[in-house]
């Protein structure tokens, strides 16, 4: 692994949450370089979005995805 | 002297916080005339005789601006004690909009508040361009008092046209919008309200999400001027971004002397620290003079999905996904395949999805018989001899997939944690979204649940907390000067409530939109009366005929 990937946030947990508007959503965890945690949260479309992606056929599957290869997976 | 209203033997809880006393209300040409033991005629008497007899509750964050031209009692509000309430809120109001603008501005309300077109189109004349002709429209109507903000998103629409959701203002724009706002303060705007999330029909951003700070900066200004709200929806699944926002409406508060709210803020297990640091910016904020109030909603949030759209409650079953991802008559062919079905049934566990599917309510208003509305899923399919994940599939292929279903409590839902918050001085309890939102769950009756949840099962408010938190803190935090408390003089916006039993009642579907349009709704529990103004509006479980509501200055 290099420095930059290291350098990266990463997915660190993933769950189902409950919307404002009634609808499921994805908490992602991210953990940054600097050992901070932050959640982030997407609603169904773009959690969909991602799963297919970066491959991920269940939640499970997110943990240790790097958030850049997330982001670029949306382009 | 001759009352109009007289409420007698009720335990009187004023607004005040403080406790309630046992005492006679009496009221005469929409005031209240005089509390204590009273013994003087009344056209009308009331008996309150065990019940609570308190200020008409205040809602203060609404999408009722259309109901409103066809309902002036915004039912089902009314009903639930809440005597006053405040649309235009998310940016959004139906003034100022000139006629050539309708299309894009009621797709946004139908974006967010999901309402029929018809309701657009065959429930009222769409007579009114500025503030003042959409405040005359709802004025011949009103069983309940409106307090109308105006929504940043329509006078940037008058201003800029289709550059509103282009571009950032010019000077010359911004003035304009000064000049726009001012006109719909004078005509009875108690605020403005903007977001910084809401798309419109097309999914694009809103008009006020183009502005800079410059141009909310110009806008409080003029608030200022008149000592009005700015209500705002930041973005609100992250805390940092709200916690932003939060610095930015201090700024906003301080410079211009305006109060300003913003919602929703809730609570969950995903996101604990998501409140708690969004307080604790509140309150470093106060203590700098700011006024800066998160608004709280009581109720839990449920999810709700059918399977005619891929719901991430089911993003822990790979095998579900790769069906529900399929196209619409693809994912039908796939649910109908026995293989495909057994292996699905197979993946949710040895349980056959008792413990995941099993609670999940039928909500009915949808292809599914009616009998089923409001019974779970486990019940369904014990009847129907199958497990809850098969019953999920063959109950939802039966009716084309339209077959909604609810997982009630997932979020904002621990009653220990919540009624701590809400409790917190500076929690304006509110973001009900009453009117919106129709065909996804019922906005109506949070003020119910506040008593049932909060004060009697969990004890986290005492009864005049409660009280005071939807009645004269709201006011007082609004600047309506003669609502919110029950005092000799002050309008007599009442209502009489049995405090053992108020509560909200189990969500159903009914079709009493424009075009026979479902929305989800919740009926009031232990609500006896509730008075407008000094007349009867609601009684014995029925609205009057009475049409005392008024626009609040």
């Amino acid at each position: 692994m290099n420095a930059q990937v290291q350098a990266e946030a990463v997915i660190v947990g993933a769950e189902i949450g409950a919307g404002h508007d009634g609808a499921a959503e994805l908490v992602l965890t991210l953990r940054y370089e600097n050992g901070a945690t932050a959640p982030v949260v997407l609603d169904a479309e773009t959690g969909f979005s991602l799963m297919r992606n970066c491959g991920a056929e269940s939640l499970a599957d997110l943990a240790g995805q790097s958030w850049r290869n997330l982001l670029e997976g949306l382009e | 002297m001759m009352f109009d209203v007289l409420i007698r033997n009720g335990l009187v809880v004023d607004g005040s916080g403080e406790a309630g006393f046992a005492a006679d209300v009496a009221v005469k040409d929409g005031r209240i005339a005089q509390i204590g033991r009273i013994d003087g005629p009344a056209r009308q008497v009331i008996d309150a005789a065990g019940r609570v007899v308190a200020p008409g509750f205040i809602d203060p964050h609404t999408h009722f601006d259309v109901q409103l031209l066809w309902d002036g009692a915004a039912r089902p509000a009314l009903s639930h004690g809440v005597t006053s309430i405040v649309p235009g809120n998310c940016s959004l109001s139906l003034a100022p909009l000139r006629a050539a603008d309708r299309p894009a501005v009621v797709g946004m309300f139908q974006q967010i508040e999901e309402m029929p077109p018809e309701a657009f189109t065959t429930a009222f004349d769409w007579t009114w361009e500025d503030f003042a002709g959409y405040r005359a429209a709802i004025e011949r109507n009103l069983a309940i008092n409106v307090a109308p903000l105006v929504g940043h998103s329509v006078i940037r629409q008058w201003v800029m046209g289709e550059a509103a959701q282009a571009r950032a203002a010019t000077p010359g724009e911004i003035a304009a919008m000064q000049d726009l706002l001012r006109e719909c303060l004078q005509a009875g705007a108690v605020g403005l309200s903007t977001s910084f999330v809401d798309v419109d029909a097309r999914g694009r951003p809103v008009p006020s999400r183009f502005a800079q700070f410059a141009e909310l900066d110009a806008l409080a200004a003029v608030l200022g001027e008149f000592g009005r709200m700015l209500q705002i929806v930041p973005e609100f699944y992250d805390t940092d971004l709200t916690i932003a926002r939060i610095d930015q409406l201090a700024e906003l508060s301080l410079r211009h002397g305006v109060p300003t709210t913003f919602s929703p803020v809730f609570d969950s297990a995903s996101t604990p620290d998501n409140v708690p640091r969004t307080l604790a910016r509140v309150e470093e904020q106060f203590a700098r003079g700011a006024r800066v109030w998160p608004q709280m909603q009581t109720r839990p949030i449920d999810i709700s999905f059918s399977l005619l759209r891929p719901s991430l409650f089911f993003a822990r079953l790979p095998s579900w996904i790769r069906v529900l991802r399929k196209p619409l008559d693809e994912r039908i062919a796939a649910l109908s395949d026995a293989e495909t079905a057994d292996r699905l049934v197979a993946d949710v566990g040895p349980d056959g999805g008792a413990r995941m599917m099993g609670e999940l309510i039928v909500r009915g208003g949808d292809a599914a018989p009616t009998a089923l509305a409001g019974r779970t899923l486990g019940e369904i399919a014990a009847e129907r001899g199958e497990s809850p994940a098969r019953a999920l599939i063959t109950l939802s292929l039966e009716h084309g997939l339209d077959v909604a279903f609810l997982a009630a409590n997932r979020g904002h839902d621990d009653t220990g944690r919540i009624g701590a918050m809400l409790a917190h001085p500076l929690v304006h309890i509110g973001a009900s979204d009453g009117g919106a939102h129709l065909a996804s769950f019922a906005t109506y009756g949070d003020t119910g649940y506040l008593f049932s949840e909060f004060v009697r099962k969990a004890g986290a408010l005492s009864l005049e907390q409660a009280v005071r938190k939807i009645t004269a803190d709201t006011a007082d935090i609004w600047g309506f000067k003669d609502r919110g408390r029950l005092a000799p003089g002050l309008a007599a916006d009442i209502v009489v409530f049995d405090p053992e039993t108020i509560a909200r009642g189990e969500e159903r579907a009914v079709f009493d939109m424009p075009g026979d349009g479902m929305r989800y709704v919740r009926d009031a529990i232990g609500v006896d009366t509730v008075l407008v103004n000094g007349a009867v509006a609601y009684a014995g479980g029925a609205y009057t005929d009475a049409r005392a509501g008024a626009v609040l200055a």
